[in-house]
């Protein structure tokens, strides 16, 4: 599998990102004054002996407060994430991030789906798209992912039925050679696979690039493994990429490996596991918070993230690509205090 | 349009049936058959085997022992003028938090020794806390008169309107606790004309703590009261309206660090000592609203000492946050007297906490406040007790209807 975008080996991408990151803090520092306030608060320095000292911003800041690094006129686009409690994030990409974030986009997925435009499966509706301006998580995923595709089905109709004669003219057409299916974790295995099953549709020819995570499938006993496992018996599907990222970090995304199991970090990003009490970095194999960094947000301080998604690294250039190699373990549950108001919003007085 | 019957304790019954008239021997303000069920109550709250697994039911438990009960009576009593009486209001609606789980009881007991036929919405997503009170509550109904059970009632239904609506339409008084999110949902409810709301919007509350008071503490005394303030800010997730959050350090900037920082170090020891501590998910709720103020300008410094325990370092008075910024996050900004707060105070200011002042020098701020905002000045350690003077209103003299007759 060629690539250009997963090559280094982990001390290659510390020392590069190091010093990377170390001139975006500078930058970000210098642009964005709530950034340079937050850091002054907490004394951190402009310079990191490792990417571990580099300060973080809880990834929900983005979500209580506008943090942006160009000024106003320059900005072409708001990304906003879905947010379950009504909060979204606003991320703000001027002409130069937005291009840069597309472009290193288009090259990872490049590694899993060759050069070329691929006839392309959306296990979605159409309507998902919508208005451009505002992208819900689920459109924005969808509509950055479209353009990798050519000849789209849209597997969904409007009330979100799978419409199995357009599978099948699909697949006829284009089931015999390669071809793009793009999907949520849950909708893939809720209307492709089951749908795919009932009628012994062939996707053997299939590339599956999906994310969303497994909390909606854990009541059905389907975990990473166990999806392609039973894909690949049942369908033939064995080409099988799940991604993890987020609106906050757009562009940037951590692709599993063709050997499955495993999350990998392209060269311009990486992650951190921090334990959740020490704060320190956890050692290879003991979970705790993740922590994403990535050269990308040049238009606003989301260069070093504390998500709230809890993982393990398994391992350290010793996988199908080098560099660290983890798992998405779950998403931390929001805090809940108790208290005389019924209701707490971070930032709202 | 059911609820289900959390008190007495039953089945599923239409609302209706909460709304029944009562024709029998109405309630009169402290009625003693309602003092003589709350005094058992107390009792059973106060027994030793609950206390230990509810703590915060042993307060409650003194609230409603029988002498503080008449004593609450006597007091309405004697603010009334000789040609004055005192009845109950009629029906109270109660609509209190979920996330406090005594607070339904206070203001129901107050309710019910004014003599008023009360319904009380336990909210579905209470505590274990909740569940012990009612079911210590209908261990009680056996020796009770049997007016108690049909004018008393606490009920739970999940966010159904029509409930709501219902209720609130058929009520003399209706009490919305919860804060500014409750009290504006209520509120598209209406009321019968004559009838009113007693509101508890979002509060926020303060510490000061003296520099020469503390100077002149002993080392002894200043650890008490550093687990008071403990207590104060933790029982709760430094979440409840009278949860101290920012500590004002009043008197001069030099010392006043070095008290700051012998009072985190005894705070910290207090809170490593009672074994509390906050979990991930809490830990990032506090970075995201401490690195937020930071975002905001006004935090010179912050640190980030253990999970449980955040303190900044802010600018002034200006830069103070009424908002929660997580469990056990302290901003603290140094004053030079208490005067300087007086511009600072707003409405939605309710308990100063405070430790090593001259009462007169709380009386000042007070009269230099002149209720604008800070309805209780308590001593560290106190800031959760609750009173029959609560948010600056007398709670029993709003359960009751007062008439005139003059010759």
């Amino acid at each position: 599998m060629l690539t250009d975008v997963f090559t280094l080996t982990q001390p290659e991408k510390e020392k590069r990102l190091r010093d990377e990151l170390t001139a975006l803090v500078a930058h970000h520092r210098r642009a964005c004054p709530p950034y340079a306030r937050i850091l002054d608060a907490l004394g951190a320095r402009d310079d990191a002996a490792a990417l571990a000292d580099l300060p973080w911003l809880p990834v929900r800041l983005f979500k209580t407060r506008a943090l942006v690094s160009v000024p106003e006129d320059q900005v072409i686009r708001v990304l906003t994430s879905s947010g379950t409690t009504g909060e979204v994030s606003r991320i703000h990409l001027d002409r130069e991030a937005a291009a840069t974030q597309s472009r290193m986009l288009a090259r990872t997925l490049a590694t899993v789906l060759g050069p070329r435009r691929l006839p392309m499966l959306v296990v979605d509706r159409a309507g998902v798209v919508g208005d451009r301006r505002s992208y819900s998580a689920r459109g924005a995923g969808a509509l950055g992912m479209v353009n990798f595709g050519r000849d789209h089905l849209w597997l969904l109709d409007a009330d979100d039925r799978p419409d199995i004669d357009a599978l099948r003219t699909f697949l006829d057409r284009h089931g015999g050679e390669p071809f793009l299916i793009f999907g949520f974790t849950f909708m893939v295995w809720t209307y492709l696979y089951e749908v795919a099953r009932a009628h012994g549709l062939d996707l053997s020819q299939g590339i599956l690039v999906h994310s969303g995570g497994w909390k909606k499938l854990a009541d059905r006993a389907v975990d990473n493994a166990e999806f392609r496992r039973r894909l690949g018996a049942d369908t033939g599907l064995t080409r099988i990429h799940n991604f993890y990222g987020m609106v906050e970090q757009i562009g940037t995304v951590f692709l599993e490996g063709p050997e499955g199991g495993s999350l990998y970090c392209p060269d311009f990003a990486d992650v951190i596991i921090r334990d959740p009490v020490t704060w320190r970095e956890a050692p290879v194999g003991t979970p705790g918070l993740i922590e994403v960094l990535s050269t990308l947000p040049t238009s606003y301080p989301g260069h070093v993230l504390l998500t709230e998604d809890l993982g393990v690294v398994h391992g350290v250039d010793d996988g199908h690509w080098p560099g660290k190699r983890f798992s998405v373990l779950g998403r931390l549950p929001r805090a809940e205090a108790r208290g005389c108001s019924d209701t707490y919003q971070g930032g709202t007085a | 349009m059911t609820v289900r019957m959390r008190f007495p304790a039953g089945g599923t019954v239409p609302v209706a049936d909460l709304l029944a008239p009562d024709e029998a021997e109405p309630l009169t303000v402290g009625d003693p058959r309602v003092v003589d069920f709350l005094a058992g109550v107390s009792g059973r709250l106060l027994a030793p085997a609950l206390a230990r697994r509810h703590p915060e039911l042993g307060s409650l438990g003194f609230f409603l022992r029988r002498r503080e009960l008449l004593r609450a009576v006597e007091r309405l009593r004697g603010t009334l003028a000789p040609d004055t009486l005192a009845f109950p209001r009629g029906r109270v609606f109660h609509v209190p938090p979920a996330n406090v789980d005594t607070i339904f009881v206070y203001s129901w007991a107050l309710s019910a020794l004014a003599g008023n036929a009360n319904v009380v919405r336990v909210s579905p997503r209470s505590a274990a806390a909740a569940d012990a009170v009612l079911e210590v509550l209908n261990a009680g109904l056996a020796e009770a008169d049997p007016v108690v059970a049909r004018t008393q009632l606490m009920v739970t239904y999940g966010h159904d309107d029509a409930v709501t609506a219902r209720l609130s339409a058929a009520c003399d008084l209706r009490v919305i606790w919860g804060g500014d999110r409750a009290v504006q949902d209520l509120r598209r409810h209406p009321l019968a004309p004559a009838a009113r709301d007693l509101t508890f919007p979002d509060r926020s509350s303060f510490a000061v703590l003296s520099v020469s008071g503390w100077a002149a503490a002993s080392p002894h005394r200043r650890r008490e009261v550093a687990i008071a303030f403990a207590n104060d800010a933790y029982w709760f997730d430094q979440a409840a309206c009278a949860s101290p959050r920012t500590v004002f350090l009043v008197g001069p900037a030099e010392p006043a660090e070095r008290v700051r920082a012998e009072f985190v170090a005894l705070l910290d020891a207090a809170v490593r000592e009672r074994g509390w501590d906050v979990d991930a998910a809490m830990a990032v709720e506090k970075r995201v609203g401490a690195y937020g103020l930071a975002a905001d300008g006004g935090v010179r410094r912050m640190e980030f000492h253990r999970n449980a325990l955040a303190t900044l370092e802010l600018t002034d008075v200006a830069a103070t946050p009424r908002h929660w910024l997580g469990a056990g996050t302290f901003p603290f900004v140094t004053v030079p007297d208490l005067a300087e707060l007086v511009p600072f105070v707003r409405r939605r200011d309710q308990t100063l906490t405070h430790f090593g002042f001259a009462r007169d020098d709380l009386v000042e701020l007070a009269r230099r406040l002149g209720g604008r905002g800070v309805d209780r000045i308590v001593p560290f350690g106190a800031a959760l007790t609750f009173a029959p003077v609560w948010d600056g209103h007398d709670l029993l003299r709003e359960f009751v209807r007062l008439v005139t007759v003059t010759d």
